[in-house]
């Protein structure tokens, strides 16, 4: 009883901060599928006096991508529905030129101001429409709810940190008397704090694979199952492979660091 | 000769100024000799020798063990000379979850031997103590006067340069006390290993030429 409640008292904390670093590793890939899903759906609108092309504007700006031409004539005969066709000759003889201007990557708001004012020096355009506004709107609820999660994920590892230290010291207090005596015989600290590291690296690797269980059923039960369609379409993203690794040398660094700490400061000072 | 262990107005005390235990005290000990140190309970015999193997670091005057200046020793150069030591403990100090074979072989695992050799030095060991057929118990299984052999074994198993032993046969009878000392005598005589004992009672039957301290009153004095 005292066994299990002890090796809880490690692996739960240790599986709290896991569980934390999973969910920034999804919410980056979340991240920038989003931010690739808005760069795909957007444009620059420009409106000018003669023809432009790709590579005419990519030198100007390399973020640009590419400069796709929008139909005039629709455009024309929209305005001139109804009037004779002499009409729309004329307005398609002082009609300017519009462009879509796609982006190589998502971009900030300043760097498209950037862009615009750029473009708007270049001879013979007459005006330059980014939309920033409406771009950036979601894109900064996005990026207020990751910092607010950020902030919790930091005071999740703080707060287990601290309990899985406590834990640690426990085992040191149970295994006191052999660390001194190897300490007398001249043992370095790695060696002493060996039995330490052993009880501590089984709990890494428990925590470990529990872990990967709980997001591999998340990803294929419950993301399958549920209304919300964000986690439907992102389901690829809840857990990749790699995850499996930077989960297990997460652990395997917190176990590291709460043994060292533990080990450092019990560190005999001689008598005297 | 050279000396192992130099001790110049030394001045041991646990509380800094408050209880002096070992007092302005000055002596020299060459590589293989044989140092009985005897003295009333609580005169500080302990103490004496926990400075020299750096659980107690000199309050006034120097120290000097194996070419370590114990004052200004740094914690890895410590564990170094530690290593090089074969201490044997009043209290034995065993390591209770390990195997006997196990505890005997302590220095040998801290300084990273095989197991082949471990096991070799274990067995040779243990039969010269005479606890060959109890290898494979765990101490608090055996009486005090054998885990006090297995302490004895265990401070052998690495052929030290130095033997610190306190009250090596306190709790052993006139044969296994026979046994302990034969060993101890053979390391020094055979393997030039310094050897420094505290005991009660120096044996009748000795075979090598061997120093006699006496600790009284805080004062290190020499019986010649
Ligand atoms: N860790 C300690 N802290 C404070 N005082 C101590 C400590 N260990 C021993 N002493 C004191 O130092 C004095 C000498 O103790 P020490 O153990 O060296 O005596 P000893 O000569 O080995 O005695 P014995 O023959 O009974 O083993 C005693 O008065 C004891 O109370
Ligand atoms: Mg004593």
């Amino acid at each position: 009883m005292k066994f299990i409640k002890e090796h809880l008292m490690f692996m739960l904390p240790l599986m709290a901060m896991l569980i934390g670093i999973e969910f920034i590793l999804i919410f980056n890939r979340v991240t920038t599928s989003y931010e690739k899903k808005l760069k795909n759906e957007y444009a620059i609108l420009v409106v000018s006096k003669r023809q432009l092309t790709t590579p005419m504007l990519r030198a100007i700006n390399e973020k640009i991508d590419s400069v796709e031409p929008m139909d005039r004539e629709s455009i024309a005969k929209e305005v001139t529905a109804g009037m004779q066709d002499s009409a729309m000759v004329a307005i398609m003889k002082d009609l300017p030129y519009f462009f879509r201007v796609h982006l190589t990557s998502y971009l900030s708001l300043d760097e498209l101001k950037e862009i615009k004012q750029q473009l708007s020096s270049v001879d013979g355009i007459l005006n330059v429409e980014i939309f920033g506004e409406n771009y950036h709107a979601k894109h900064t609820m996005f990026k207020l709810v990751k910092m607010i999660l950020n902030v919790f994920i930091v005071m999740l590892f703080v707060v287990s940190l601290l309990l899985v230290i406590k834990q640690m010291e426990v085992w040191q207090l149970a295994h006191k008397e052999r660390m001194a005596i190897m300490e007398i015989f001249g043992a370095p600290m790695m060696l002493r704090s060996g039995i330490l590291f052993k009880i501590a690296f089984i709990d890494a690797i428990i925590a470990t694979l529990l872990n990967v269980f709980i997001f591999i059923y998340i990803k294929n039960s419950w993301a399958s199952r549920t209304d919300i369609t964000f986690i439907k379409e992102n389901q690829d993203l809840l857990l990749n492979f790699s995850d499996f690794l930077i989960l297990f040398v997460t652990a395997l660094v917190i176990v590291a660091v709460s043994v060292f700490t533990v080990a450092i400061r019990s560190s005999e000072v001689p008598e005297g | 000769m050279a000396s192992v262990i130099t001790a110049q107005n030394l001045t041991l005390a646990y509380e800094k100024g408050k209880n002096i235990i070992i007092n302005d005290a000055t002596f020299t000990i060459e590589q293989g000799e044989f140092v009985f140190i005897t003295g009333p309970s609580g005169s500080g015999k302990s103490t004496l020798l926990k400075s020299f193997y750096g659980q107690i670091k000199p309050y006034k005057g120097t120290l000097n063990v194996g070419g370590f200046d114990m004052k200004k020793i740094k914690k890895a150069q410590l564990l170094q000379l530690r290593r090089n030591l074969g201490i044997v403990f009043q209290d034995y100090k065993l390591i209770n979850e390990w195997t006997v074979e196990k505890n005997v072989v302590l220095p040998l695992i801290i300084t990273g031997y095989s197991l082949d050799v471990q096991k070799v030095q274990a067995e040779k060991l243990l039969s010269h103590v005479k606890l060959a057929d109890q290898a494979h118990k765990y101490p608090l299984e055996l009486s005090g006067g054998e885990q006090q052999r297995v302490g004895v074994a265990r401070a052998l198993s690495k052929n030290p340069f130095m033997i610190l032993a306190d009250e090596p046969t306190g709790n052993l009878d006139e044969f296994s006390s026979g046994v302990v000392w034969d060993l101890l005598e053979n390391a020094c005589d055979q393997l030039n290993a310094t050897v420094l004992v505290v005991t009660h009672k120096i044996p009748t039957i000795f075979n090598i030429p061997y120093r006699h301290f006496i600790i009284e009153n805080g004062g290190v004095h020499e019986v010649h």
